[in-house]
């Protein structure tokens, strides 16, 4: 359960229009697509939003990874889909649905398609120090190790007699302390070895890195980012002046 | 018993890692199995247990189909204490560490607490009782994994990789215990590459590769065998290597010595002659 989850945001070396895109474009598209998505408030808007978001998935032939990333967060969604309708209404619920459905593809978009090696470069070429960018794609190139680690403790827990579906909520929150407290003391070890062998192999010691690499925009990313400007400040366009026709009004007759 | 009925296994990502694996373990036996990286051993031992169910195959663990009972279930019966002890220890003493899966199984308070002891006991670790698992050198913690599953007296006891990390007097201690339980009519399951400490205690070795079993038998017909050790990635015995250049400039002296012992017996005899 808890590894096909995170396998939903993990790269996957794949020969596509959008892996080879460069990775500040992508992080350019997933904000361009974030910001259309809080833009908007009612379905059919952030249906369309939805449709548009779906292309670059199709064009990194990426469907069943992301399908993987919404199957993970069913829960979160039915949550949203019901506390929702009680506050608001169905329509509300639908949309805010909608909403979160956008933003988790364009994040997954994003991860699925981008080396975290690339992502690191990418930060540093925008002037992030590169204590910060390494640290975090460190942290990305350890979500599945931590993901296996995980499923590991609670076989072994599991072997113990432990059952995670026992009892009422607050027996199942407190049967997560068995997996939980290993996670987090191997987490910590871990961080403190990797530490040391970082050090042991020099880390920081020269204040001016140089790279083998060094990222370069191509034709593509100004053809896709051009595309990405128009489409945003359409949607801003619409957003202010509303000229929205009365069936983007449309709601489900309550 | 366990009975392995023609299991295969595939892992989601792909890999196959067990083909048609049968196999019978009677109650009382004492097995290794044995086998290079990633042939299936852990896979196959997470099957005794129902941790993993088979794809295509059966696993019955005293007749009863592991598809159709729960890990929790089978607990009682199957032990299965996994290699790294990091991944389970998770108390504030090795009491509780101990308790854990003795509550969780729901022993009457009296007996959680004679079992408590009794494993302390038997594994030499009450001065240890009050301390923290988490504060304990590596041996220890594997030591105190060891204890959480054995308190339970499962029927059938199963170790991945009980000797990695273990100087050699805990070595010897761990496998004069695993003997002790194992005589009482207990059956006890390593995977382990250790040899040594395969053919001293174990009466049965079972070798795995890539997700089959090639070899099944007595230690002394399976790990002096180089066809075997040679396809499964393992280094004979030390005894047994001395055995083989002893054979070769001696006529009709026998190859297939694990134990030292045995091989002293072998050498004093063929001297009084």
């Amino acid at each position: 359960m808890s590894y096909t989850m995170f396998s939903a945001f993990e790269f996957k070396r794949k020969d596509t229009y959008i892996h080879k895109l460069d990775p500040r474009t992508k992080m350019f598209m997933t904000i361009v697509f974030m910001t259309v998505a809080l833009l908007f408030t009612t379905i059919i808007p952030l249906l369309i939003t939805f449709i548009i978001t779906l292309i670059p998935i199709l064009l990194a032939k990426s469907v069943e990874e992301w399908l993987n990333s919404l199957k993970g967060t069913t829960i979160l969604l039915v949550f949203i889909l019901v506390i929702n309708s009680f506050i608001r209404d169905l329509n509300f619920a639908l949309a805010m649905i909608l909403r979160l459905i956008v933003l988790i593809t364009a994040f997954s978009v994003f991860f699925l398609t981008t080396h975290p090696d690339d992502l690191a470069q990418a930060l540093i070429q925008m002037k992030v120090p590169f204590d910060f960018a390494f640290a975090l794609s460190m942290a990305t190139r350890y979500v599945p190790t931590l993901a296996r680690e995980a499923q590991t403790i609670m076989d072994a827990q599991m072997s113990r007699g432990l059952e995670l579906q026992k009892g009422g909520l607050t027996q199942k929150i407190r049967n997560l302390i068995p997996l939980i407290i290993p996670l987090i003391v191997n987490s910590v070890r871990r961080a403190l070895s990797i530490a040391e062998s970082l050090e042991s192999r020099a880390f920081g010691a020269i204040k001016k890195r140089t790279y083998l690499y060094q990222l370069k925009l191509k034709k593509n990313d100004f053809i896709f980012i051009i595309f990405l400007t128009l489409y945003l400040l359409l949607m801003i366009y619409i957003k202010i002046y509303s000229p929205l026709a009365s069936w983007m009004e449309w709601k489900f007759p309550l | 018993m366990i009975e392995v009925i023609n299991v295969w296994f595939t892992y989601p990502n792909g890999t196959i890692a067990l083909r048609g694996i049968s196999l019978r373990i009677r109650d009382g036996e004492s097995i290794a199995i044995m086998g290079e990286n990633g042939a299936g051993k852990t896979t196959l031992v997470k099957h005794f247990n129902g941790l993993l169910k088979p794809e295509k195959g059966l696993v019955l663990v005293d007749g009863i189909n592991t598809k159709e009972t729960s890990v929790a279930k089978l607990a009682r019966k199957v032990g299965l204490v996994f290699q790294n002890p990091d991944h389970q220890l998770f108390s504030t003493t090795v009491e509780d560490e101990i308790k854990f899966a003795l509550k969780n199984l729901g022993f009457p308070s009296e007996e959680i607490k004679e079992r408590v002891d009794w494993v302390l006991k038997f594994l030499d670790l009450e001065r240890y009782r009050e301390r923290s698992p988490l504060s304990l050198s590596g041996g220890e913690r594997k030591r105190v994994a060891l204890a959480s599953v054995l308190c339970v007296k499962p029927k059938i006891l199963i170790l991945d990789e009980p000797t990695i990390g273990q100087d050699a007097k805990q070595k010897r201690k761990l496998g004069e215990l695993l003997k002790k339980y194992q005589e009482e009519k207990n059956t006890v399951i390593v995977v382990t590459h250790d040899v040594e400490f395969a053919s001293k205690y174990f009466n049965r070795i079972v070798v795995m590769a890539r997700g089959k079993i090639i070899a099944d038998g007595p230690p002394n017909k399976v790990l002096t065998n180089p066809t075997i050790l040679e396809e499964s990635s393992l280094s004979p015995p030390q005894v047994t290597v001395l055995s083989h250049e002893i054979a070769k400039k001696i006529n009709n002296f026998p190859k297939d010595i694990v134990l030292f012992d045995e091989l002293l017996n072998e050498i004093i005899a063929r001297l009084r002659r």
